[in-house]
């Protein structure tokens, strides 16, 4: 589950260029809910997700996971509870490490090994065996470095990578905009059976609209640092981009001018 | 060369391994540009010998305090990075320069001998075969001794995480990686080796010196380019004995370019010529330059 209450964030206080990023924002997503994220460009949709991390600290609210005060908690330690996958396939993975050591290192996101060896004989086939999901023949290329991937590979492999131990809380960031159209909807496919399997609670943000009603089972809209809309149910099941739009339209009362969230 | 130089420059070489470990560990491992090196390495010689000469402690634990006292150096060289986000090349050089004056005061001058002292060498006396043979061979089961120690560390939870924690610190923090802790940990073990090294470089040399420390740094960085460069380097194992090797190469080529004598060096043209052989290294591997594609062309590769 993840609680936010009256975030607030500002970006460059006390300086001309001060910019409200969020105004006191209030969201619960109860636990196993998939929730997807939409809003223009500076909407705030990439900052909530950040507070959530605990990349950006919120200058007032409260931030809770599973119940647990987090607010004051750095990123790291955050970890053991939330995995997040990110837009750029290269953030998600360590290049210079092989596919199984940053597995490893994934694992003691909520195991941590310390000074026993980070990989053995029982890592090594739970890594396989998670790969085989991929069906690429990732499982027979353990000790291959994962700069040697391609991006739609590593993409996948963080995706796994988020999704082993005991984390509940799953943050994707736009994770499949940045590959191409097909294996966009691998990754995507790949992300549904997982969060469904895992039972997790997931926050997509995404820029597509009809992905966003497509994928999961509750839509909400950020604009101007506000959630603006937050449809679920029977009401989402039956809307269309066009509804969505005029949504937008009509609770804004003006046009939409980023191109972005029309096309894709 | 004769064999006793051969040897001479073997266990020198295999000393600078030690530092090449430390410089492998900071600049290649952590992506921190260490400066401390310069400080670290005489503060061990110093420690050593203070405490060998004037507290009359077993050389043994003389050497493995001079360790300690690198850790120490290394881990405020990384805290001032992490803690207060000074520039980690400043850091490292606020650092040095500390150590100058530190290791006068240890030392209470500007050096200390070792003449007629116990060292951890003293137990080859009234030994048959002679030290500058068994030297070498102590030297290299130490080297090879921290070798697969680093190895080993490097392949548990925790060195994994410090090397995530070098090559992609947003990753790492996603992951539940402390980076900060891992560069106070990785920097005061890097300069641990360096300290370690001039703890053993004092002992071989008969003395510690408070300028032993210039050009440290170029040295471990000169071994671990040379090293990377020759030999595969693709897992740890495979890096960290390239940097040992290399520290070995660079020892030789410094040792070849000063007994050359058409070349006509002094043995005070020591850094020009290591600055020299990293630049060419460094130019050697960026094939985009002509000098580069010039320098693949008649190299080995």
């Amino acid at each position: 589950m993840i609680e936010l209450s009256d975030i607030v964030v500002t970006f460059n206080r006390g300086t001309p260029l001060e910019t409200p990023a969020l105004r006191g924002i209030n969201l619960t997503v109860p636990s196993g809910q998939f929730i997807t994220v939409i809003g223009s460009n500076g909407a705030g949709k990439s900052t909530a997700l950040n507070v959530i991390a605990g990349i950006i600290a919120p200058l007032a609210g409260r931030v809770g996971i599973d119940g647990i005060d987090v607010t004051g908690w750095p990123t790291n330690r955050r970890a053991r509870l939330i995995s997040r996958v990110f837009q750029d396939p290269k953030m998600g993975t360590c290049e210079d490490l092989t596919i199984v050591e940053n597995f490893a290192l994934a694992h003691g996101r909520t195991e941590p090994r310390r000074f026993r060896f980070a990989i053995d004989r029982t890592m090594r086939e739970q890594t396989a065996e998670r790969l085989r999901l991929l069906k690429l023949g990732l499982e027979n290329r353990l000790d291959d470095k994962v700069g040697l991937l391609s991006g739609g590979q590593r993409q996948a492999v963080s995706l796994l990578m988020a999704t082993t131990g005991n984390t509940r809380v799953l943050l994707l960031d736009e994770h499949t905009a940045a590959l191409d159209p097909k294996t966009g909807a691998f990754v995507m496919e790949l992300t549904q059976q997982i969060v469904a399997d895992l039972k997790l609670t997931a926050v997509m943000v995404t820029h597509s609209m009809a992905q966003a009603l497509q994928v999961g089972e509750r839509t909400i809209m950020f604009h101007r640092g506000e959630i603006v809309f937050d449809v679920a149910g029977a009401e989402r099941r039956a809307m269309s981009v066009v509804d969505l739009l005029a949504l937008f339209k009509r609770d804004q009362g003006e046009e939409l001018s980023d191109d972005a969230l029309l096309l894709g | 060369m004769s064999l006793y130089e051969i040897l001479g420059t073997v266990q020198i070489g295999l000393v600078f391994g030690l530092v090449s470990l430390g410089a492998y560990i900071s600049f290649r491992i952590l992506d921190f540009p260490d400066l401390t090196v310069e400080g670290s390495f005489p503060l061990g010689a110093a420690v050593l010998a203070t405490l060998i000469v004037n507290w009359g402690w077993n050389p043994w634990a003389a050497t493995v305090a001079a360790g300690v006292a690198g850790f120490a150096a290394g881990f405020v060289t990384a805290w001032l990075n992490v803690r207060f986000n000074i520039l980690h090349i400043l850091s490292g050089i606020l650092l040095a320069i500390a150590l100058y004056s530190v290791n006068l005061r240890i030392m209470g001058g500007p050096n200390k001998p070792l003449l007629g002292t116990p060292t951890i060498f003293s137990m080859f006396d009234g030994w048959h075969t002679p030290a500058y043979m068994l030297t070498p061979i102590l030297i290299l089961l130490l080297v090879a001794v921290v070798k697969f120690a680093l190895d080993l560390f490097l392949s548990t939870g925790i060195g994994l995480s410090m090397r995530a924690a070098g090559a992609n610190p947003a990753m790492a923090v996603a992951n539940g990686v402390n980076v900060g802790h891992m560069k106070l940990l990785g920097i005061g073990l890097a300069n641990a080796l360096t300290a370690f090294a001039g703890g053993l470089f004092a002992q071989i040399f008969g003395a510690a010196d408070a300028y032993m420390g210039i050009g440290v740094i170029i040295i471990g960085l000169a071994s671990v380019i040379v090293g990377m460069s020759i030999l595969p380097s693709r897992t740890v194992v495979q890096a960290t004995f390239a940097c040992v090797v290399g520290a070995m190469l660079y020892r030789f080529a410094v040792a070849f370019a000063l007994d050359a004598d058409w070349l006509g060096f002094k043995a005070s043209d020591v850094q020009l010529i290591t600055a020299v052989l990293v630049a060419l290294t460094l130019v050697g591997q960026s094939s985009r330059s002509t000098m580069g594609r010039l320098l693949k062309r008649i190299g080995p590769r």
